[in-house]
């Protein structure tokens, strides 16, 4: 009888247990005051101070904050309420000046006529949210640190090229370069403390990446609660304090999916969602109270067209080794007078978008290339042309005397997009239709985002040139160098030679687009770079190793009591949080 | 020399354990990194990263050697009491499981306490008066409660309880039953997720309770759903068995035959079913956890799967498999106390 009752008593120890551990990990205060009335809890919770407290809810955490290790667009949104850089971009695309004074150009004499050495004032006066002053050593630091082979800094593009920086005074950074570094007013776009960070050796390990995370921003981190919220509270250091920051608190708040997250914005539980997609658009555009924010961004959705051979492993003589369909100029320009980009647009994304036609859709260095025309006959033509012809009456083309597949091979391609999202599987859809039209098979094979996205050394079929076609976006930053580079230069196919370096995945190779590229990368005079990109987006029009399908927007919402919330598709979109406010 | 029976069986089954844990770690740290993609494929799409960076990064993480060599230096170091560190957050594993496990143990247990309070007394009364209205109500909901979709019902709830209705006390005009559905100014009814409200410094015991109602919610309707039935059952094999009819026969009021007699033999198995369950609590519960932002162990193992974050991913399946096994054994030397008729061998 005994025996019976110990296990009862064995297992209301184990639920006291479960009590005792839960109240541990709430760490209200029961004792002393009333709790307050459940109805007035959650009543504007700042009103003593008089500002406004925002929630920004974002559908990702942020792994850490540290500039120079952070890779989620998310920790960057998150790390610009803090930290601040010399040079940012404003949302129409043009530099500014934030802990510099002024941007550095030829003209005004901050950059030497062969770009090798870069001059940045410095604002006098600017101190670290715990008060130690901003000078030029923090610049010198931030190098260091990125160049330190044992800090494992992952963003060092840009500081590679620095052989030397200079502080002739606190307030002046000379910045030498080894060699010309055309992208380099993004360098930094972050600085960090030497004073309160560590030993670069130990970088991964400095608290500053987390919770200690500290700078010259408009906000101060004041809690960090692992997976569900972060507390920025007013930085009292902050150059235009008591103007600015105009808010009293933002509170990024994690939530885990974007359909949980607009369920919250329309009950008014958060105040500004981010990152939603063209798609969501008109749910919320008779909403009185959310406001939909939507602005051009540079990402475009595209498909990116194998011209290599896809059974070869990484081949480096795509021109000897065609892809058997795709490798004719006649089937890429087939399948793009096929596609009618104008229809997806308005069917699937409400026309809240573009058509894409070029790798640069804005910025400075966008390129002018006239949209693709949908005809289904010249489509129809060339494919007769190419030699794919329907015999067998199965509505696909075959191969009959085509130029590099084998006789009756039939006209059947492979699509590629990530798993999980609905807009690109509704587009694959609507691609199949408007390919079968023409006589042209696709068949899908969708993957997780990892294994598309994946790396040279774990055998990733995109690195290894294993795929017909690819769908998904790329967006190039406002110094469109390493984009461009990095996916259309001839010597960016990732081959066994080159340990998989480059993102020439299609295995493009137009030496006339590659040296415009490469010139475009030599010089500071903007102009010139400019007319480089265009004769490299017109080669790519030509060619259609990429065929661009639309234009991305940014897409967040917010409440409409919300003020001053502006969308910068160049930067993130906290880059001017310090005007957020509340009507 | 002679020993204590059960002390013998608890150490040869703990023992039985070592070869088991190691034979878990060794298959779930192979299937770990033979998952497509890799670790590194957070990096792949990000133009600033050279593949030199990403190689570096690759050396530094110790990815580029062969799995046996990674799987011996983790084992080396687990079995120094070394968990590691995240690849993602570069965070020791046992902070960020720390972090995460008094909020999920908080939602589980809680909704587990929630579960058994409903599903075993509905159960019981269901199966007493067998075929009635109460029974067929009953057995309705618990089937119900089984195939409603979870993550559908979660949104529904918040849809409902946070979208639709407000709280009816209106800081203008006070309290009114139509505020419910009609109020300018009102706030929310529930809140739509978190563990308390945002921006209060020192949430009381009562706003973190109210946090709690709609996921404890959501994991109770699935969760009394099974115990209900399971409990009906057992009880219906019960009281058709002779000694109930015995109990009967003797002049044993209903009340003391029922609770005595019945309940308590019934009871043995189901509390075999719950003490299985309960390393399951550890583990959380990713669509609960993702529909009310509730930052528990669910969501940071999704998180470290997607992200191929291998040395926390261990972590927490070998926490997991410790704790199941530790389970299993509390089941099997429980069911011996509850039933005389088992034996150790």
């Amino acid at each position: 009888m005994h025996h019976r009752f110990r296990f009862f008593i064995m297992l209301a120890a184990v639920a006291l247990l479960a009590l005792v551990i839960s109240a541990c990990a709430a760490p209200a205060e029961t004792g002393g005051e009333a709790a307050a009335p459940a109805a007035a809890e959650e009543a504007a919770p700042a009103a003593e101070e008089g500002g406004a407290t925002i929630i920004y809810a974002l559908y990702q955490e942020p792994e850490m904050l540290n500039p120079l290790i952070r890779t989620q667009t998310a920790a960057g949104e998150v790390g610009h309420l803090v930290g601040e850089g010399l040079i940012a971009t404003d949302p129409d695309g043009n530099y500014f000046a934030q802990l510099a004074t002024d941007v550095p150009t030829i003209e005004n004499g901050l950059v030497s006529e062969d770009g090798l050495t870069v001059t940045y004032p410095l604002r006098e006066g600017v101190v670290w949210s715990d008060g130690e002053p901003f000078t030029c050593d923090d610049v010198v630091f931030t190098w260091e640190v990125a160049t330190n082979p044992e800090s494992q800094a992952v963003n060092t593009t840009g500081y590679n090229e620095i052989e030397s920086i200079e502080c002739p005074d606190d307030y002046t950074a000379v910045v030498h370069y080894s060699e010309f570094f055309a992208a380099f007013l993004g360098t930094f776009r972050d600085v960090m403390p030497r004073h309160a960070t560590g030993d670069p050796a130990d970088m991964v390990n400095w608290n500053y990446n987390w919770d200690g995370f500290l700078g010259t921003g408009p906000f101060v981190l004041k809690e960090w609660v692992s997976g569900d919220h972060i507390t920025m509270v007013k930085n009292e250091n902050y150059r235009d304090y008591p103007d600015k920051p105009l808010a009293d608190q933002i509170i990024v708040r994690i939530i885990p999916s974007r359909e949980v997250g607009k369920a919250l914005i329309t009950s008014g539980e958060i105040d500004i969602l981010w990152d939603l997609t063209e798609a969501d658009v008109p749910e919320f555009e008779d909403n009185p109270d959310v406001d939909v924010n939507i602005r051009p961004g540079p990402g475009t959705e595209r498909l990116l067209l194998n011209l290599a051979d896809p059974t070869l492993d990484a081949t480096d003589d795509p021109l000897n080794n065609p892809h058997p369909l795709l490798g004719d100029l006649k089937v890429r320009e087939a399948i793009q007078y096929g596609i009618d980009k104008q229809f997806i647009v308005d069917e699937l994304l409400y026309g809240a978008t573009t058509v894409g036609s070029s790798e640069l859709s804005l910025g400075w260095a966008k390129c002018d290339i006239p949209v693709s025309e949908y005809n289904v006959d010249k489509a129809n033509a060339l494919l007769d042309e190419a030699g794919f012809t329907d015999e067998d009456g199965d509505g696909v083309r075959e191969c009959h005397d085509c130029m590099y597949a084998e006789e009756g091979d039939p006209l059947r391609l492979k699509i590629q997009t990530t798993t999980g999202n609905q807009l690109r599987e509704e587009a694959e859809q609507l691609l199949l239709e408007m390919m079968s039209n023409i006589g042209v098979e696709l068949y899908i094979e969708n993957v997780p985002s990892s294994e598309l996205f994946g790396s040279w050394s774990s055998g990733a079929f995109r690195k290894h040139g294993n795929f017909d076609i690819l769908m998904y976006t790329t967006s190039d930053t406002i110094d469109p160098q390493s984009q461009m580079d990095g996916y259309f230069s001839a010597d960016k196919m990732p081959t066994e030679a080159n340990g998989g370096n480059g993102f020439n995945y299609v295995r493009w190779i137009n030496m006339t687009a590659t040296d415009a590229i490469k010139a475009a990368g030599k010089t500071p005079v903007q102009d010139e770079r400019k007319a480089d990109y265009q004769i490299a987006c017109e080669e790519i029009a030509k060619d259609i190793p990429h065929l661009y399908l639309y234009d991305r927007s940014e897409v967040h919402l917010s409440r409409s009591d919300i003020e001053g919330f502006d969308i910068n598709p160049w930067d993130n979109q906290t880059w001017n949080a310090q005007d957020w406010t509340r009507k | 020399m002679r020993r204590c029976p059960i002390t013998t069986y608890i150490i040869r089954r703990l023992l039985q354990a070592i070869p088991l844990l190691i034979v878990i770690s060794m298959v779930v740290f192979a299937l770990i990194s033979l998952a497509p993609g890799g670790p590194m494929s957070a990096f792949e799409e990000n133009p600033n990263l050279t593949a030199e960076d990403i190689a570096r990064l690759e050396e530094q993480l110790g990815l580029n050697e062969p799995i046996y060599k990674r799987y011996l230096k983790w084992a080396g170091h687990i079995v120094q009491g070394d968990w590691g560190y995240s690849n993602a957050t570069r965070r020791p594993v046992l902070t960020e499981i720390g972090d995460r496990l008094p909020n999920t143990l908080q939602l589980m247990i809680t909704a587990f306490i929630v579960t058994l309070l409903i599903a075993l007394p509905i159960g019981i009364l269901s199966a007493l008066k067998q075929y009635s209205l109460f029974d067929h109500v009953a057995t309705f909901f618990a089937f119900v409660g089984q195939a409603i979709p979870v993550f559908w019902f979660g949104l529904i709830l918040i849809i409902v309880f946070n979208v639709w209705l407000n709280n009816p006390v209106s800081p203008s005009q006070g309290f009114a039953f139509s505020n419910l559905w009609n109020c300018g100014d009102c706030k929310p009814l529930m809140p739509g997720g978190g563990m308390a409200p945002y921006g209060v410094d020192d949430p009381t015991l009562g706003q973190r309770i109210q946090h709690m109602i709609l996921p404890v919610t959501m994991l109770a309707l699935y969760g009394a759903g099974t115990y209900t039935r399971y409990m009906r059952g057992q009880m219906l094999e019960v009281i058709h068995l002779d000694y109930i009819r015995t109990a009967r026969a003797k002049g044993l009021s209903e009340r003391r035959v029922i609770v005595r007699h019945a309940i308590k033999n019934a009871i043995t198995p189901v509390i075999t079913v719950m003490a299985l369950e309960l390393p399951l609590l550890f583990g959380g519960a990713l669509f609960t956890e993702t529909i009310f932002s509730w930052p528990g162990m669910g969501r940071l193992f999704y998180r470290s799967a997607q992200r191929v974050d291998y040395p926390l991913l261990m972590g927490i399946v070998m926490i997991n498999a410790v704790l199941i096994i530790l389970f299993n054994l509390i089941a099997d030397i429980a069911y011996a106390f509850l039933d005389p008729r088992v034996t150790y061998d």
